[in-house]
């Protein structure tokens, strides 16, 4: 019973405020116990323990663990030069692809107007790829990709343009990859702008047009402004997922990481040296490290998204 | 009366060629999946199949698709049927049950949100190695049984819901959880409909996690065995994509059924799962 519950309080009253308290509390807790023991034992104290981990040398198969102070740290900054290509090359994936596919997913929103015709069928067309597995799909674009046989390189050929080595050219394979990632992801950036689009009253852009303006003058000064909080949202989600991306290097290069380590991501260098070569103290470290990124950019996510919260 | 859309000619001139090229890399997969492997081989390519559908019957001696499928739906089923329930029961507590510390626990579910599960991998595969649940079918589940945005989602319906109907219920000597069964989970059926839509895309689609904590065709799901395909018989593509198409065709025929609803559900989120 809650101690400050008066004790004339009319019976209905006291009904409804008293009941949550005492007995139901542990009633709210076995409701919160399945999901909870979930999210503790598999998110936040592997989350935790990760760093305690970045601090052993510990090889998953002689699995004996040796402590080693911040030696992990000291190697992965300072000497692994396969790190810092990891790191410039994510950096290169996320400066080209997320920009590439903000901007296809914004030009489709607009194409695709509420009042389009058709428009479904066409958006399910650019959505498709984001819900279609990615092995499935890579399999198909490496033969599309592929500089022999494949339909791009046709299609350059017939346009006489140069025909680049794609999947099997250390300069190419990275662009590749950016390709098929900008195909796999612009249907969300396009139905999230669509959203966006939906929630700017029609009228705003109505009266800017009977004031004379032209639609490129409409959107840069009316819809472009609005859709400020759209676009920021949609600048976080890409930034931390397009620094997470494993699975399409994986399955471009065969497990390999390309020749000279040429599409290397952070992502897939921690899943290499975890389950290729089995150092979980260094891929704790590389955990680590890859973790403090995603907060920084959370972090500047939310000064930013605080200050342009207004519009919405 | 709408005014008619501006420029609809010059919409579609952009709109129908980028969706088109969007559309392309599946119109392919069934293309190479019908093909001859000589046409394949040919340059320029054949942009129309030679219809050779014994392609599909001869995958088939390549990998064990039956087994494989059996997994997916397994490890699929599971993860869905967890997922909705850890989130109906933690989403109902969050919205309408009053307890102490309630606050400081959907503040630990907002902390959860910010923990990339990549950071995640090398604790958990240690946990679970010692658990003896390698090489499982819990093991590509359990570990996911949860889901943060399943919370929010279903917190969020039930706040919806009228408190007369709890409190007639309740004169009724109905508790939480029969009310809960009957009649509040019942009404948050879109919600749920949502939930289960991405987690089984989710599922279905899963990689990364049961390439690392899987070994053999057991129990590996189907995506797993495809890239597992397409690294010792690459020089099989018709094959190959015979195999993609097969193992995408559920997720097509999901997606056709039910667009609208999971693309709102991604929307209003921007994640899957």
């Amino acid at each position: 019973m809650d101690p400050s519950t008066p004790l004339t309080r009319s019976p209905v009253i006291s009904r409804r405020a008293s009941r949550p308290f005492g007995r139901s509390s542990l009633g709210g807790y076995a409701f919160l116990a399945p999901a909870f023991v979930v999210l503790l034992a598999f998110l936040l104290i592997p989350a935790v323990w990760v760093f305690g981990l970045s601090l052993f040398r510990w090889d998953l198969i002689a699995n004996n663990p040796t402590y080693v102070g911040l030696a992990n740290f000291e190697r992965l900054l300072l000497r692994d030069d396969l790190w810092w290509q990891a790191v410039r090359q994510t950096v290169y994936y996320t400066a080209v692809s997320v920009p590439a596919g903000m901007a296809l997913g914004l030009l489709l929103a607009l194409l695709l107007d509420t009042r389009l015709p058709g428009r479904h069928l066409l958006r399910g067309a650019v959505f498709a790829p984001y819900v279609t597995p990615f092995v499935a799909t890579i399999v198909i674009w490496i033969w599309i990709f592929n500089p022999d046989y494949g339909v791009l390189n046709a299609a350059l050929g017939a346009l006489h343009l140069p025909r680049p080595g794609w999947t099997h050219s250390p300069d190419w394979i990275m662009p590749s990859i950016i390709i098929y990632g900008v195909w796999q992801h612009t249907g969300l950036n396009l139905v999230i702008y669509l959203a966006g689009l939906a929630n700017i009253p029609a009228e705003l852009q109505e009266a800017a047009r009977v004031d004379g303006a032209g639609p490129w003058r409409v959107f840069w000064r009316i819809t472009w402004p609005l859709l400020s909080p759209t676009t920021y949202f949609l600048l976080f989600i890409n930034l931390i997922g397009s620094f997470k991306v494993v699975v399409p290097v994986y399955v471009f290069t065969g497990n390999t990481g390309g020749a000279d380590h040429a599409a290397e991501t952070i992502g897939f260098y921690l899943y290499q040296q975890a389950f290729a070569f089995f150092h979980a103290g260094y891929a704790g470290a590389i955990s680590v490290a890859f973790f403090v990124i995603i907060l920084a950019v959370t972090g500047i996510q939310m000064r930013f998204s605080a200050r342009r919260v207004f519009y919405t | 009366m709408r005014r008619r859309l501006p420029g609809l000619g010059l919409r579609y001139l952009l709109a129908v060629p980028l969706a088109a090229a969007f559309l392309f890399p599946f119109y392919w997969m069934l293309v190479l999946s019908l093909s001859r492997r000589d046409a394949i081989l040919s340059f320029p390519p054949n942009l129309w199949p030679q219809w050779q559908l014994q392609n599909y019957v001869e995958v088939w001696r390549f990998v064990n698709w039956p087994g494989l499928f059996a997994n997916t739906v397994v490890t699929t089923a599971g993860r869905v049927v967890l997922v909705l329930v850890t989130s109906t029961l933690a989403g109902y507590a969050f919205a309408s049950m009053r307890f102490a510390g309630k606050a400081a626990a959907f503040g630990l579910v907002l902390a959860v949100y910010m923990v990339p599960t990549e950071v995640t991998l090398v604790p958990n595969y240690i946990t679970l190695s010692r658990l003896g649940w390698l090489d499982t079918y819990q093991v590509q589940f359990v570990p996911l049984a949860a889901s943060v945005f399943g919370i929010f989602l279903m917190r969020q319906y039930f706040l919806t819901l009228p408190k007369d109907l709890w409190e007639a219920a309740q004169l009724d000597g109905c508790g939480h959880l029969r009310y809960l069964w009957s009649i509040a989970a019942p009404l948050a059926r879109p919600a749920l409909v949502t939930i289960a839509l991405l987690q089984f895309i989710e599922g279905w689609n899963a990689f990364l996690w049961p390439l690392i904590v899987t070994a053999t065709d057991r129990v590996r799901p189907l995506q797993v065995g495809l890239a597992a395909f397409s690294f010792t018989d690459s020089t099989r593509p018709e094959l190959l994509a015979a195999g993609a198409f097969m193992t995408t065709l559920p997720i097509l025929v999901v997606f056709l059924i039910a667009q609208r609803q999971l693309v709102g559900g991604i929307a209003s989120t921007g994640i899957r799962g």
